[in-house]
């Protein structure tokens, strides 16, 4: 297998964006390329959840390699819900390290806003079973919801421990340009005061507004290169060093230990065992958290934290930019957004980012091993990738 | 003549699933529609539950509480709870209703009530 790089990395704002899918996903393209210094590649992979279903438009990547003017190189939309963007990570990785392509293009991008957040709920609920799960009424939030009551139940999390997580992130976001959410927000705003169930209403019990991701637009590019391009191209020497990706039971109700996220834990330790690194060694971290409870979670069930224990980690101020180990340093999915089949590749471009140290004032000094994991589904599709400086 | 929500047996094993897969978790076996088709037990104890605030636009409903419930046999289903004040734990007693409503379809699943 050969060594694979990212050459070149684009992003938009993750926002409400009036522009078709397309450009959506062929503008972080173009900055790509400009990053990278390329003008042609060998294969166009287009990450997207839902296009065919809220922007009428399917084979998003025939229109977008034409867009980019380049054809005639091959192009592949890959669809597989919130992990889209991880997945197409993960093939474009397949197609440099097996030889067969030297430069890949990897975009992604999503428009939720172009309907109402109703229809896009009902969108992103289509991911649930179809008879056992999507005819109730469940939506992710509901998931979560159900997930979250157990969690707090068997490890003592609290509302406020969520709510330590969407103050970190969206303490992050202020820091990072692309962010969904500029927005400061307190305990005492969300939590504590007589308002805040006006300020933070429930959407799921015991979630609440600020527990869940913002409905975005955006798009992501990362470009992957052989080591032999790599090195012509005089960029700092990123190597995407480990993938891994596992699955898990469709219907949430039919796993063994409801509070474990088995595909988090499985997708982990393939990634860290193919780069020789362990959870311990990461500098700076990108978690799926679509809800604060994922982030708490992620960060044990990957390995960084024991079993129960990320809160701890939390409350302790870890996993703030300062802490030992940053964790979502753009906002995250939180406050960064999340443009559903577009946010493993908006990871990825953090962590870029972070490695090279052109994360300006939210940089993680000396960042030499970055981790995201992407979490498809309610857990039941997760891509984990690690990074690492090599210069 | 009650409704009934079906678990699927494999004829192999005998391993019970819910819902309907191809293939038997347990045994592997991989003929087609080598399952046979048994009633869900209809009591059970309450394991998780939700009230959404948010839901797809067909609901006509403002907020509808949502469950994971164990039933007797020890396997587990999602439904929709006519609960006032669940708690993890509780035993409860499931009918078979009509659920979601949407493109003229009625769609029947499982509503549970305090046991």
């Amino acid at each position: 297998m050969r060594e694979v790089y990212v050459a070149g990395i684009g992003i938009t704002s993750f926002t409400r964006l009036e522009y078709p899918l397309s450009e959506i996903a062929a503008y972080p393209a173009m900055m790509a390329l400009k990053d990278a210094g390329l003008s042609k590649v060998d294969h166009v992979y287009v990450a997207n959840m839902a296009s065919g279903r809220l922007n009428h438009q399917t084979g998003l990547a025939s229109a977008v390699v034409d867009s980019l003017s380049l054809t005639p190189a091959g192009a592949t939309t890959i669809e597989n819900g919130p992990a889209s963007g991880g997945s197409a990570i993960l093939q474009g990785f397949l197609a440099v390290a097996s030889g067969m392509f030297d430069v890949v293009l990897v975009t992604a991008a999503e428009r939720l806003r172009e309907v109402n957040n109703l229809d896009a709920t009902d969108a992103v609920a289509t991911l649930t079973h179809p008879l056992a799960e999507y005819i109730y009424g469940v939506t992710l939030p509901s998931l979560a919801a159900m997930f979250t009551r157990l969690y707090m139940q068997k490890y003592g999390v609290t509302a406020r421990h969520l709510a330590m997580v969407a103050v970190k992130n969206h303490d992050h976001a202020l820091l990072n340009f692309y962010a969904h959410l500029h927005e400061k927000i307190t305990i005492e705003g969300i939590v504590d005061s007589p308002e805040s169930m006006t300020n933070n209403p429930y959407v799921a019990e015991p979630l609440r507004f600020f527990d869940c991701c913002p409905v975005s637009d955006g798009g992501a590019c990362v470009i992957l290169v052989s080591a032999e391009v790599a090195k012509k191209l005089g960029k700092p020497l990123i190597r995407l060093a480990g993938v891994g990706q596992a699955t898990d039971t469709h219907c949430v109700h039919e796993r063994a230990e409801p509070t474990d996220l088995l595909a988090v834990r499985g997708a982990a330790a393939q990634a860290f065992k193919m780069a020789g690194v362990t959870p311990g060694d990461v500098d700076v971290a990108e978690l799926h958290d679509a809800f604060t409870i994922l982030e708490i979670v992620e960060s044990e069930e990957v390995g960084f934290f024991k079993k129960g224990e990320g809160h701890l980690a939390l409350e302790r101020g870890e996993t703030r930019l300062g802490g030992k180990l940053p964790i979502n340093t753009s906002g995250g999915l939180k406050a960064k957004g999340h443009p559903v089949g577009a946010t493993g590749v908006g990871q990825a471009h953090e962590i870029v980012l972070q490695l090279r140290g052109e994360a300006e004032k939210r940089q993680v000094k000396d960042a030499r091993i970055g981790f995201t994991c992407n979490f498809g589904g309610f857990g039941n599709n997760v891509v984990c990738l690690v990074f690492k400086r090599e210069d | 003549m009650a409704l009934e929500i079906l678990a699927y047996k494999c004829k192999k094993c005998g391993e019970l699933h819910y819902p309907l897969r191809m293939v038997c978790r347990k045994c592997g076996q991989n003929e087609p529609h080598e399952f046979d088709t048994v009633p869900l037990p209809k009591r059970g104890k309450l394991l998780t539950f939700t009230t959404v605030h948010n839901l797809p636009p067909d609901f006509t409903v403002a907020k509808l509480t949502l469950g994971i419930v164990e039933l007797e046999n020890g396997m587990r289903i999602t439904g929709q709870l006519k609960i006032a004040s669940p708690r993890i734990g509780m035993p409860v007693a499931g009918k078979v209703e009509v659920v979601r409503e949407a493109d003229y379809s009625k769609n029947y699943g499982m509503v549970f009530y305090p046991a």
